[in-house]
């Protein structure tokens, strides 16, 4: 296959085309597969060549995918998706046989978008997210087709397309950080009636990310489901996905009281986690700084940083518990708490700030109890003053 | 904001004997011409190229076109604060060409809006941005601000249309985006309250916010030094307070950046937003300086209202007590306006000045009922002896 000459390779789309084989010929178009780095193939100008062996519209799109090719072999990214765009853009056709074709080809679309955008970059040349921004428009107008194809019937239908184009363009979105673009689209998915029905690789992605999307709009428990799908069903041999997953899922699960064993960390290679986890579970503010500063680059580059920060409101309730069962009483003076912040190195905190904190865990169900000012009391409740952590929120 | 995009002109070339009944196709440029012409076409669609497509540059110099003046001057169509000394009483008031501005005016289908001389180039604009925050933003004599804002707000509004026009960047739209922020953020303050007629909140707010984001973009992209980053950093923060896209932009800021003592604060009280404790809040918000006070001046209410209600359940019980004058420091308000916001929010304050809180007391006003004046008299405070042209230059 990695040799052969181009009158071959033409010979076997035709055949792939004429037997509609979608897996076979997406294999032929795509840059997974090793015919690209055959130099015979590579060709500048193959459209002759490709006019004689085949029907439109399928020499345009190959003669497309053979310029890609040869723009590839040059490293020349930007030449190589403006050619893929042309691929892409054809490859609609009458029935869904197609449907991998046009995964193979869009998947290439986007991936050589992002390697055109890094080298225009490095020219210092176009907006960033510039080139991202247009293959989304590509694979937009692919979805359109898709999504509105209502003539044929379920098993003929390109609506199965549908799920890896939303991927793919998520993908996009996430990177260039226009996150609000993604609503449209889930909601093309909720209103679909195939949902359940997609391959479980496109579902495991597209749960992925609208758990990551929940999780940015602070929707924790959708954003816990998704995620724990996601982790569920992804193939135990994608060791590196299950990972991506978990770093977003983690904070989630921490958030709502559930913390990570050390092993699965270990097993994840995730011990950036490990510190944030001892010190939420024993109350320890200090080290949850520490933990934050010390890994503050991988957590900000994950965009997890944030959702890490809100962890202090889980790690203040752990303190405070344990200030409740060193001092075995339910009136609990507010100067210790002041004390054990304090000691936990918070800056500039006052004992207002403390009737503040220790009210906000009252109102979101951490603390049963109330505050008495005159007294200076914290009165908690003789029965689960801190109700275990997933019983609240 | 896609304005600042270039326009992507699709060249087709034309198929040689196109097969009938192919419908799809009419449309599509195909790679099939030969030889130099489909090589000269790459070219041009390149992308990254497109910079060289002829982009519009402007030649008029001054802060009307001349077209314009002629053309509202025919038309008496000269703002108040546009015309001629001594000729207001006259038939047809007549411009004077050191006051007129170009107007705003809405893109349509068939105008041309890239004719030079229509169009400043960046050292006009800025010397238009410049006329109008001086003489007429911070201008004693001109009344009342309310109109004054309405036509600074539509003059700048053109300049931001010319700079899109011809895609400016650079130090001057630089300049340009930050005095526009400053008087965008200073106008959300001093006209809050005003009748929806003379001031909408809302579109101020959307042109602030594109401004903003602009300006952010021109940080990120231009060659620094950037004198003024840390201080729109910190507005950005503050004026979306809360806003999760607004931290992890800053969160995502160099170190050296995010720890200078500006944007430091900021963060630290985007932090106790975040953490939910507007005590911490409204103590550090009383080291902002005016303008910052400005910024962060729309959210007041709701971190004052968070307070009423997790004390409403923090210290909820029948024999508690809460004096006013503690709560009343504690939100940095009078003790007569402490007592009106809570009754708006069905807190109980008894005849001893001391606060009852229930949780079951605790209600949401209905809207329209509050009244974010209220807050006003926190932000005043700090204005002192600034005037609004050194506020809006920068001058703290």
């Amino acid at each position: 296959m990695a040799h052969i000459t181009i009158n071959q390779y033409l010979q076997q789309v035709l055949e792939a085309v004429d037997n509609r084989e979608g897996s076979f010929c997406a294999e032929l178009l795509s840059f997974k597969h090793p015919h690209v780095a055959n130099p015979r193939l590579q060709l500048s100008s193959p459209e002759e060549k490709c006019q004689q062996v085949l029907e439109p519209p399928y020499d345009e799109m190959v003669a497309a995918h053979l310029r890609c090719t040869y723009a590839v072999a040059n490293h020349d990214f930007i030449e190589a998706y403006k050619f893929q765009t042309l691929v892409a853009f054809q490859s609609h056709k009458e029935e869904n046989w197609a449907l991998p074709v046009m995964f193979a080809v869009t998947l290439d679309l986007r991936i050589f978008a992002n390697n055109a955008e890094q080298q225009l970059q490095k020219k210092g040349k176009g907006q960033p997210g510039d080139m991202l921004e247009k293959a989304a428009e590509q694979l937009m107008s692919c979805f359109r087709v898709c999504a509105s194809d209502n003539r044929a019937g379920i098993d003929d239908s390109k609506k199965w397309g549908m799920l890896f184009l939303i991927n793919q363009l998520f993908k996009i979105y996430f990177k260039i950080n226009k996150l609000h673009l993604c609503k449209p689209l889930i909601r093309a998915i909720d209103s679909s009636n195939l949902k359940n029905d997609y391959s479980m690789a496109q579902r495991v992605t597209y749960k992925y990310y609208v758990g990551r999307k929940a999780m940015f709009d602070s929707d924790f428990k959708p954003a816990e489901e998704y995620l724990s799908f996601s982790f569920q069903h992804c193939h135990r041999s994608s060791q590196k996905n299950k990972r991506m997953i978990l770093i977003y899922l983690l904070p989630v699960k921490m958030l709502l009281g559930h913390m990570p064993t050390h092993q699965l960390l270990r097993k994840y290679d995730l011990m950036q986690f490990a510190d944030v986890t001892k010190a939420v579970s024993e109350g320890n503010l200090l080290l949850l700084n520490e933990a934050l500063v010390k890994h503050e680059t991988f957590f900000i580059r994950c965009g997890i940083f944030l959702i890490l920060e809100k962890l202090k409101i889980i790690t203040y309730r752990n303190l405070f518990k344990k200030v409740y069962q060193l001092l075995r009483t339910h009136q609990l003076p507010l100067d210790a708490f002041l004390v054990a912040l304090r000691m936990m190195q918070v800056d500039e905190v006052n004992i207002d700030e403390v009737q503040c904190i220790l009210a906000n865990l009252i109102y979101m169900g951490h603390i049963k109890g109330y505050i008495s000012h005159q007294h200076q009391k914290l009165v908690v409740s003789k029965q689960n003053p801190f109700p275990p952590l997933s019983s609240v929120s | 904001m896609s304005n600042r995009r270039t326009s992507r002109r699709i060249s087709h070339s034309q198929r040689r004997g196109p097969p009938a009944g192919r419908e799809w196709r009419k449309n599509q440029g195909t790679w099939r011409s030969q030889g130099e012409t489909a090589m000269k076409e790459a070219e041009e669609e390149k992308p990254g190229c497109q910079e060289q497509e002829t982009v519009p540059r402007g030649s008029c110099q001054s802060m009307c076109p001349l077209r314009e003046l002629r053309e509202r001057e025919a038309q008496k169509r000269l703002h108040r604060f546009e015309i001629l000394e001594g000729t207001e009483k006259d038939r047809r008031p007549r411009a004077d060409p050191s006051r007129i501005v170009k107007e705003y005016s809405r893109p349509a289908a068939g105008k041309d809006s890239t004719i030079p001389t229509d169009l400043r180039p960046p050292a006009v604009l800025l010397k238009t941005v410049c006329y109008l925050i001086d003489d007429v933003a911070a201008s004693p004599s001109l009344h009342p601000w309310t109109e004054v804002y309405n036509f600074v707000f539509d003059r700048l509004r053109s300049v931001k249309q010319d700079m899109i026009i011809q895609r400016v960047s650079g130090l001057e739209s630089m300049t340009i985006l930050e005095l526009t922020v400053r008087f965008l953020i200073y106008a959300s303050y001093r006209l809050c309250g005003e009748p929806l007629r003379l001031y909408d909140p809302r579109i101020n707010d959307t042109h602030l916010q594109e401004s903003l984001s602009w300006l952010l973009d021109c940080y990120a992209t231009g060659a620094g030094p950037h004198p003024n980053q840390e201080e729109f950093q910190a507005l950005s923060l503050l004026y979306n307070l809360g806003s999760t896209r607004a931290m992890q932009h800053a969160m995502e800021l160099p170190e050296r950046l995010r720890n200078s003592p500006t944007v430091s604060l900021a963060l630290s009280i985007s932090r106790a937003f975040l953490e939910r404790n507007p005590v911490r809040l409204l103590r550090l918000s009383q080291k902002l300086n005016f303008l910052q006070s400005c910024a962060l001046h729309r959210h007041l209410g709701t971190c004052c209202r968070d307070l009423l209600l997790i004390y409403s359940h923090g210290h909820s019980s029948r024999n508690c007590r809460f004096p006013l004058n503690r709560l009343a420091e504690l939100l940095a308000l009078e003790r007569s306006l402490t007592a009106q916001l809570c009754q708006t929010y069905g807190v109980e304050v008894n005849q001893d000045n001391q606060v009852v809180f229930s949780k079951t007391a605790f209600t949401e006003p209905e809207q329209g009922k509050l009244h974010c004046e209220l807050y006003h008299n926190k932000v005043a405070e700090k204005q002192r002896d600034l005037t609004v042209g050194s506020v809006i230059h920068g001058y703290t």
